[in-house]
């Protein structure tokens, strides 16, 4: 088990270097960051000067190695854009971006497996049917246009939410959170929904169609031969032996949530760091999006793990043969 | 009901814990609070609610004095300024000429992105603590204009904090914090997230406005912006989509203030060129070098319906590379080419290109009101003239390089001339590129007359006005006859409020909140 | 041809009548994008036949301008939005189904290989997996556009564009794919019926082909299906961040981020249109895909 950790762990730090390559090998496809730094009186002789002074003339590699060597250092630069530290930013910006997380993968996971499994015990009832298609709907439709619609709706029309940010935050020793205030709070609903929906979707259907396969299984046959109340079979038995894949796919869809965070915080003007991230491209800041990578392949690293280690605990039949990996 | 009930509510509320607090959101966060680190409107303009200059623009962009109460040329070859005494800087520390020599050698120097404003100066003395003279290399009758967003920093402040140049690569006190003598003082700066300014009390000018706390908030999705403005949460949006001035301006409780920007939108060519680089025609000599084709484009295309349509009628169509509210506009030269696909065609066929040709337009997408849209209209329009126009639109981070590399046939170009003077895109746009003299540095297409590079050293120094306006209406004249650009149109400026308040807009699309109330 | 329609599948497939209903629109709809320039009145991809003044005319309405009249309206360049549409489609579709076809073909064989080989071979897979996971796949979209920029003619760029899009929404999803087949192999691996054929001297590449992929089938074509629908929807998306399908040769996608810039304007036409032939598409290929996923699991018989 330790040995297998310590593997991982040595795996995963391979695979964040080569993150940080591909990463610096994409950035000069992004654009040039010196026109936007620049005013309009620049002449040629400032581009090259400051061209210099960033060291966006040296290879990609060098660039890499020189960004690598801070970051192990805790120091990841100064953002072209702000002229801070991108550390400091990634501070500020990261409790906007897991609080929404949280909060949509909490909505997706509950519904989900909640609508999951009464649609696949309720197999032919019309309430799981008219759920099966309408939660279609959500996802038949890009996120975009849902959180758009969503504050065309309730902000525009009704007047109920707000229609853009994070209402009144609080900092509470260094995370500056919005769950403390009612404004805070509603600005969550309409963001939290738009990224929650699709995985929600796509957790519940996956719910259904594993309990509908071990619903049909002989041990549960056996299990209903024997007489044990159906509530039992369904939640003990049942449910938990549906539950590999949905850990697989439930964990894929956290590091989904992070990603499409960066699409529903642009709509809705979310500052956290998928705004950022989206800010650094337009603007071609270089140490912002290496540490953004860096962040989320981390952060997305480690759900694997955790996964693996899951699968582990839940499934006995694979830890022999997991020992030789 | 319901509606009508929660509109009250939120009315009740909103007054109540707030008199005038006045909430804004515009696309662009500013990226500093360093005044000399980035020359950008974005930056510049927010700015100048914190900080002042010697002198300033009115609400009718005619300068006027701000820290210096009066300046005068000092013989011809530079101008002295008489400051204005008894102003602090929001610390509380005293205003002197010391703070603006700091301020000159801050915003001048190789860190500052604001050099080129110095560039005519030869030297700078202090007078008494009053008094300072900027001595300029040769005549400059503009010098007091072009210096209008020259922000004066607090020496004593910018030395003891460590910011005394601004840095690109570095952290800097200045890039989070100010100490300026403006009319309102930083509060709470979170770079993307808000911007707070309150209003500074030892103001040396006269208050208009009746804000107690102003919140600014970038919203880079337009429909985003919108929706805030239109349910509320904000006060006044900058810009409103011009698709979405028609609507907005109909709704109840909102209201839009429509105007024209400086900046004039237009078609570069490569002029220097000898093979068009794409399209089916690629590697075929460079038919742009030919003015005639040049002049085929201008008639090809219609400007009005492209303002009528994309524009919803809130353009101004452009016949030279400056606005008619510009300085030194030449307004004898106002006609555009007319619209004329019969004569176009004609030219076409004159210059040996009767069949058409191919090659491809550059275009930004995310730079320019609808720059994407008109570059499509550009090319339904020049299809008409049997000439196949490829369009590769992209993000301006990817434009520019391209530009630099010369890697087009035809770009599209917006110009705002910094000065609001016609000698401006003459600098940037028209003179032969001059590395060395740092002269036409935005002259992308290599366009080279040598009568408008004789002419530009002569208007930069010549005093006398009318003199002066017949060598901008020379070389305007020049520029249209050689169709050097085909001038589109002039950008609309178009911002969003709520009804209840009153606000000035400057066509340098600076927001002013000294010139805002709240009803 | 009748054993077939008489076969479980067309028997569950004939009492379906949700199947039948989600089968026939998308049968339209692909007969309409694949015959789109048949049936479109405009060919909106020809610059020269527009006409700017033509821009906003309103669904069955003439134009204040010229007259002409539109039967669902055009957008800000004229086009006729019933053409622009049908045409938009077509690249939906094609980008959707190719994306999906690449994204199962390299996802199964790598997550079968990871799954039952094991060992090294594993570690590779499932680590380049980690890699392309930790990439969301709008960041894979970026870095493929950006190469293939940096490589491609302009004139070749808009029809690149296309397979730009299919390589990177396929890249990213082959991972959702390769995973669960993983998973669901390791649990097969180790049952009775597999070490039999192992023992019984079968290779292990038919092994892997015969035992192991009908029994991960089900899961699979939950992610085909979704993905398809996925697939469509995620050009949308690339599209908002301006990494989609050109405006000159719009998706359905693409016409959406148009159209939703007119959401406050009163032109309802130029997003309404899209995004209902965009919805009714995704959906009636998801239940399609619902109802071909019970019908062909024979556990669920």
């Amino acid at each position: 088990m330790l040995s297998f950790i310590l593997q991982r762990v040595f795996q995963s730090g391979i695979v964040l270097l080569i993150v940080g390559l591909v990463a610096f090998s994409m950035f000069r496809f992004v654009g040039d960051p010196i026109d936007n730094m620049l005013g309009q009186e620049r002449t040629d002789a400032d581009i090259e000067r400051l061209r210099d002074q960033l060291g966006l003339d040296k290879p990609f590699v060098v660039q890499y190695y020189k960004f690598l060597e801070g970051a192990v250092q805790g120091n990841f630069g100064i953002s072209y854009r702000q002229g801070r530290p991108v550390s400091e930013i990634l501070v500020e910006r990261a409790p906007a971006t897991l609080e929404l997380a949280a909060v949509s993968g909490f909505l997706a996971i509950s519904f989900g497996v909640a609508l999951g499994v009464f649609t696949a015990i309720r197999r032919n009832g019309i309430a799981a049917n008219v759920i099966m298609t309408v939660s279609l709907i959500g996802v038949s439709l890009p996120t975009f246009l849902i959180g758009i619609l969503l504050i065309y709706l309730f902000s525009v029309e009704l007047g109920w939410l707000p229609s853009f940010g994070r209402g009144e935050t609080v900092e509470v020793g260094g995370w500056r959170t919005g769950f403390l205030t009612a404004s805070g709070l509603k600005a969550l609903i309409l963001p939290s929904i738009t990224l929650g929906l699709y995985q929600m979707t796509l957790i519940m259907r996956l719910v259904r169609s594993e309990m509908l396969e071990v619903l049909r299984a002989d041990y549960i046959r056996f299990a209903r031969a024997r007489g044990l109340r159906e509530k039992t079979i369904n939640f003990r038995h049942a449910l938990k032996n549906t539950l590999v894949p949905v850990i697989t796919v439930t964990g894929l869809q956290l590091g989904a949530i992070i990603a499409f965070a960066i699409i529903t915080e642009t709509v809705f003007q979310w500052p956290g760091v998928g705004l950022l991230f989206i800010n650094a491209i337009q603007f071609v800041d270089i140490p912002v999006m290496a540490a953004y990578l860096m962040l989320i392949s981390v952060m997305f690293v480690g759900i694997n793990l955790i996964v693996d280690l899951l699968y582990f605990a839940i499934d006995p039949r694979l830890r022999a043969d997991k020992a030789t990996v | 009901m319901l509606r009508v009930t929660c509109a009250l509510c939120a009315l009740l509320v909103g007054n109540a814990a707030a008199a005038e607090t006045f909430k804004w959101a515009s696309s662009t966060d500013p990226q500093t609070m360093d005044p000399h680190a980035v020359n950008s409107a974005p930056v510049l303009g927010f700015l100048n609610n914190v900080y002042e200059g010697l002198v300033r623009r009115g609400k009718d962009m005619a300068i006027e004095g701000a820290l210096a109460e009066s300046w005068e040329p000092i013989g011809s070859e530079g101008w002295r300024f008489n400051l204005r005494k008894g102003v602090t800087f929001h610390d509380g520390s005293e205003f002197t000429a010391e703070d603006v020599m700091f301020s000159y050698q801050r915003a001048s120097s190789e860190a500052a992105d604001t050099a080129s404003w110095f560039a005519p100066v030869s030297s700078v003395s202090i007078i008494d603590d009053y008094t300072i003279d900027f001595i300029t290399s040769a005549p400059n009758p503009i010098f007091p204009d072009s210096i209008a967003n020259f922000m004066i920093m607090d020496k004593g402040w910018a030395e003891a904090n460590g910011a005394e140049l601004p840095a690109k690569d570095a952290e800097n006190h200045a890039t989070l914090n100010t100490n300026g003598t403006g009319a309102f003082q930083l509060v709470e700066r979170q770079p993307g997230l808000t911007t707070v300014l309150e209003p500074f009390d030892g103001w040396w000018g006269e208050v208009e406005h009746n804000i107690t706390r102003a919140e600014f908030t970038p919203i880079q999705n337009p429909a985003t912006a919108v929706a805030a403005l239109l349910s509320g949460d904000v006060d006044m949006i900058d810009p409103v989509p011009i698709q979405d001035k028609a609507r907005v301006d109909q709704r109840d409780g909102v209201k839009v203030f429509g105007g024209i920007e400086a900046r004039v939108i237009m078609l570069g060519f490569p002029h220097a060129a000898d093979a068009l680089k794409h399209g089916s025609n690629a590697g075929d000599p460079n038919p742009f070098k030919d003015v005639r084709v040049r002049k085929a484009v201008a008639h090809a295309i219609n400007v009005d319906a492209i303002l009528a349509t994309i524009m919803r009628g809130a353009a101004e169509p452009a016949s030279q590379l400056v606005s008619p509210a510009m300085r030194g506009y030449s307004s004898d030269l106002a006609a555009r080419p007319a619209f004329d696909v019969e004569g176009a065609k004609a030219l076409l066929a004159e210059a040996g290109y009767a069949d058409g040709f191919s090659f491809g337009l550059k275009c930004p997408n995310d730079r320019y009101l609808n720059d994407e849209s008109v570059c499509q209209a550009v090319v339904g329009m020049l299809a008409q003239i049997g000439v196949t126009a490829q369009l590769d639109a992209m993000p301006v981070q990817n434009y520019w390089p391209e530009l630099r590399a010369d890697n087009y046939d035809m770009y599209l170009l917006g110009w705002s001339p910094g000065t609001f003077d016609a000698e401006h895109p003459i600098r940037f746009l028209a003179h032969t590129p001059d590395a060395e003299k740092k002269l036409g540095s935005w002259n992308f297409g290599d366009f080279s007359n040598a009568r408008v590079d004789e002419l530009l050293p002569m208007i930069q120094s010549e005093i006398d006005d009318a003199k002066r306006q017949a060598m901008l209406d020379e070389s305007a004249k020049i520029l249209q006859d050689e169709m050097a650009y085909v001038p589109l149109y002039v950008q609309p400026l178009v911002w969003g409020a709520q009804d209840n308040i009153e606000l000035t807009q400057r066509p340098d699309n600076f927001f002013i909140l000294r010139w805002v109330t709240v009803n | 041809m009748t054993q077939f329609w008489n076969s479980d599948f067309m028997w569950s497939f004939r009492h379906a009548p949700v199947a039948i209903v989600s089968f026939c629109v998308v049968a339209l709809l692909v007969f309409c994008a694949v015959f789109a320039p048949l049936i479109a009145p405009f060919d909106p991809f020809d610059p020269s036949t527009l006409n700017l003044m033509n821009g906003f005319s309103k669904p069955m309405e003439p134009n204040a301008f010229t007259g002409d009249s539109f039967w669902l309206g055009t957008d800000d360049q004229g086009r006729d939005v019933f053409s622009t549409i049908l045409y938009g489609m077509r690249i939906s579709l094609f980008v959707g189904f190719a994306a999906v076809l690449f994204a199962m073909v390299l996802g199964i064989s790598l997550g079968l290989i990871a799954g039952y080989v094991g060992g090294w071979t594993e570690t590779i897979i499932m680590r380049t997996a980690d890699v392309q996971l930790t990439f969301p796949s709008i960041l894979v979209a970026m870095l493929i556009f950006g190469i293939a920029k940096g490589f491609t003619p302009v004139e070749l760029r808009d029809q690149m564009a296309i397979w730009v899009l299919i390589i990177a929404i396929g890249l990213s999803d082959w991972v959702q794919f390769a995973r669960v087949v993983r998973g669901a192999a390791l649990v097969e691996k180790n049952k009775e019926y597999v070490q039999a054929a192992q023992l019984i001297g079968r290779s292990s590449f038919a092994i892997m082909l015969r035992h192991i992929l009908p029994n991960v089938l089900s899961p699979v074509l939950v992610i085909a299906t979704i993905s398809l629908a996925l697939a469509i929807i995620a050009e949308a998306t690339l599209s908002f961040l301006g990494v989609g399908a050109p405006p000159t040769q719009p998706s359905l996608g693409t016409l959406i981020r148009i159209g939703q810039g007119f959401l406050f304007s009163g032109e309802w036409w130029i997003l309404f249109f899209p995004a209902v032939t965009l919805l009714t598409l995704a959906l009636s290929v998801n239940l399609l895909g619902d109802w071909l996923r019970d019908a062909m699991n024979p556990r669920l018989k």
